[in-house]
């Protein structure tokens, strides 16, 4: 059997094995490779910088769970960071069931108390609400009767002071959400953004970027984070390098592969068929 | 010890996951039981707790307020008609309030944010860049673009083979195929993001456990050398 | 005809749609007050409608499981790791923080943090490696259009990696031009014709010909 055909009938094992060596050599030792930064990181960067003003108030949204951690933990916590810098009032609210212990995940890398946040008075956290896109327009129309405690001390929303000004969508200045799938940026944007004019930036998987261009486009989405290598340029720009920048060497080394294999796997094909005419 | 325990737990309930890609297992199975296990009782827990805070602001609110949850409940305990057949009926119930209330809090801004934004957008697309020639490309392509893939989704049949419909076929087909192209490759970033992800925590990347490495050695190993004996073992005992 | 028959009549679901829709519509584009006021009352109470169906999950999985371990059906071992890990997070998991069990609870937490937590990330990750075994083997320029989705994809790929933007920095320029015209074009048009899909759906269903969502049960 000609090698070409052996490279065309390669066992599908031996492609698993050079996937995971071509992400594990970089992990283990680091290429180095610099990042350059694109539009998409300059454009989330600006916005949260020159946008988000003192004595706004952000909604902060994970929309997604364990299996979207490694994708969107880095660009979640690096844009809390970035907001925490701000005198802004951080709302925290799920409409994913895991998103409350994510969030926990990520209060266990940024403490707001590090940057003079008080509970309550600056930042609360509502928890998960369950119900999809019937949940998100609940409470677009009232804070306070779609979920009557908040998630840390149990206690009436109205009891804490960072509540006082907050009771609908109207008093909400923007929306930062982390997403994987549905319920999503429509769902944001239908009942948010188009009844009460609720302006948002997101940070989604690559696989929904294309789905978030049209609203790109039409101004619906004010700035996108697109995956794993823009969260890394994202920390570069805020001279704060976290767990993105870590592992964009091996998304370099694993993209090479992908990008091989497919000439190769082309090559060979188009080769052994040439054979067999 | 104890210390030690949940880093190696969690290193094996990913290798179990990935022992799938040498082929079916039982390590696999394993796996795959605890996270269907664990993902169902998490949700309900979830769930529990939002219903809990609800009853306690509703008592506390007395009255109306009280007799509409309480209402509430009972069409919320109709949803298990479904397990019985003289019942099932019952189980349409909360299904048409949800199932309604959704489509409803949809459909009222629907047509605004994913039709009239778009085609507002679309239309305000200027055909002419000034003094820029690949934005006047682009934009033209847009115009060119969307038009043929709205026709070629909406008139199917034979009107497909009349001639001008063959060309618009051709544009609106080559352009999604581009745009699946692109999809495509945003799909190569995502998985290999939450394989990257995971690859840090198992060889112990900060600021996952160090421990977890080790972890990673003597699992992979244990696992890999037990199915490869297996299949030695199974092809040596298979009749010649 | 008698009162539990009259109960069983398929209209009844149907007309609960209706009303259920018509009463977030409505409000919208009508100043009504009082239906403003209900309908916003009926879509926070129907969260609690929509969390007091979390236990249907729970029960199929024991139906299904349960007879597995009952039968010693093949698998059955695996079975018993399903219902006792449920049971396990869903008794813990209880919202009662007073005596100790919640999403606080140390089990909970436990079960969450080093089992789901790395479960849930694998299980998605692994698509990783089927989809590069199909860029090797399915992935195939056989004709125009198969040829223009190897090209883009390509393309693509290589614009999304450093090693590349950094050797000719033109990828990233021809990846954002994918992304921002032809994929852009694809994916308005696609959203249009959603949303009139999904618009007809909903008329569909207010006129009560769509069923669908009813089926079941062994009868209309």
């Amino acid at each position: 059997m000609s090698i070409i055909k052996k490279i065309r009938d390669l066992d599908t094992r031996i492609i698993y094995a050079l996937a995971w060596i071509f992400v594990l050599f970089p992990l283990i030792s680091p290429l180095g490779l610099p990042i350059p930064i694109s539009a998409d990181a300059i454009a989330w960067n600006n916005y949260v910088t020159d946008e988000v003003q003192d004595g706004d108030t952000v909604i902060f949204s994970l929309m997604y769970g364990t299996s979207g951690m490694p994708e969107l933990f880095p660009m979640s916590v690096a844009t809390m960071k970035h907001i925490l810098e701000k005198d802004v009032k951080i709302v925290v609210v799920h409409f994913w069931t895991e998103g409350p212990l994510v969030f926990n995940a990520l209060l266990g890398q940024v403490d707001p108390a590090d940057y003079g946040k008080v509970y309550g008075e600056d930042w609360i956290r509502l928890g998960y609400i369950p119900g999809s896109e019937t949940a998100m327009g609940s409470l677009a129309t009232s804070f306070q009767k779609t979920v009557p405690n908040d998630y840390v001390e149990r206690k009436p929303l109205d009891s804490f002071a960072i509540m006082d000004d907050i009771k609908s969508a109207e008093d909400i200045d923007l929306i930062i959400s982390f997403e994987t799938g549905t319920p999503g940026t429509p769902e944001w944007l239908r009942q948010w953004n188009t009844p009460y004019g609720v302006p948002q930036i997101t940070g989604c998987i690559g696989v929904s970027v294309p789905g978030m261009i049209p609203y790109m486009n039409s101004g619906q989405l004010k700035a996108l984070m697109p995956g794993l290598t823009v969260s890394a340029e994202y920390e570069v720009l805020l001279n704060k390098p976290g767990l993105a920048v870590a592992g964009v060497d091996a998304v370099s080394t694993s993209h090479l592969l992908v990008v091989l294999l497919v000439i190769i796997g082309n090559v060979a094909y188009f080769m052994t068929r040439e054979e067999g005419q | 010890m104890v210390d030690l325990l949940p880093v190696w737990i969690a290193v094996f309930c990913t290798l179990g996951i990935y022992s799938i890609l040498y082929r079916e297992n039982n390590w696999f199975r394993l796996a795959e039981s605890a996270y269907l296990g664990c993902a169902v009782g998490y949700g309900v827990s979830q769930d529990l707790l939002y219903i809990r805070n609800q009853l306690i602001a509703q008592w506390s609110n007395g009255g109306l307020a009280i007799l509409l949850f309480v209402i509430t409940l009972i069409v919320g305990v109709l949803w298990y008609g479904r397990f019985n057949k003289d019942y099932f009926y019952l189980y349409r119930w909360p299904l048409a309030i949800v199932v309604g209330t959704g489509i409803g809090m949809a459909l009222k801004t629907v047509v605004f944010t994913q039709f009239l934004d778009q085609i507002i957008a679309q239309a305000n697309t200027p055909f002419f860049v000034a003094g820029d020639i690949g934005g006047t490309i682009n934009n033209l392509l847009i115009h060119l673009m969307v038009p043929s893939i709205l026709l070629y989704f909406w008139f199917t049949g034979t009107i497909r083979d009349s001639g001008p419909m063959k060309v618009v076929g051709k544009v609106a087909r080559y352009t999604m195929m581009a745009g699946f192209g692109s999809a495509y490759g945003y799909t190569i970033l995502t998985r290999y993001s939450l394989f990257i992800g995971r690859s840090q925590f198992l060889l112990g990347l900060p600021p996952n456990a160090a421990e977890a490495r080790l972890a990673f050695m003597v699992i992979a190993a244990v696992m890999l050398l037990s199915m490869i004996g297996y299949d030695m073992i199974a092809k040596k005992e298979q009749p010649e | 005809m008698k009162m539990s028959d009259s109960l069983k009549r398929i209209e009844i679901p149907i007309a609960l749609t209706i009303i259920a829709t018509l009463l977030q519509v409505i409000p919208y584009y009508l100043e009504l007050p009082p239906v403003k006021t209900a309908a916003d009352q009926v879509a926070t109470l129907s969260l609690t409608v929509v969390a007091m169906a979390t236990f249907i999950g729970v029960i199929s999985i024991v139906q299904v499981h349960g007879k597995r371990i009952q039968r010693k059906s093949e698998g059955w071992p695996f079975s018993i790791i399903v219902v006792l890990l449920a049971a396990t997070m869903i008794l813990t998991g209880l919202p009662f923080p007073e005596v100790g069990l919640g999403v606080d609870n140390a089990i909970f937490q436990y079960l969450f943090i080093n089992a789901l937590t790395p479960l849930g990330g694998t299980m998605y990750s692994i698509i990783a490696f089927f989809i590069t075994s199909a860029a090797f083997r399915a992935f195939r320029a056989k004709n125009i259009e198969s040829s223009i989705v190897l090209i883009a994809g390509t393309l693509m790929v290589m614009s999304n990696a450093p090693i590349f933007v950094n050797t000719f920095p033109i990828f990233a320029d021809i990846g954002l031009w994918i992304r921002n015209v032809p994929n852009m074009a694809t994916m308005r048009a696609v959203m249009m014709g959603a949303a009139l899909g999904a618009i007809s759906l909903a008329i569909r269903t207010l006129m009560g010909i769509e069923r669908g969502y009813l089926k079941g049960g062994g009868e209309e």
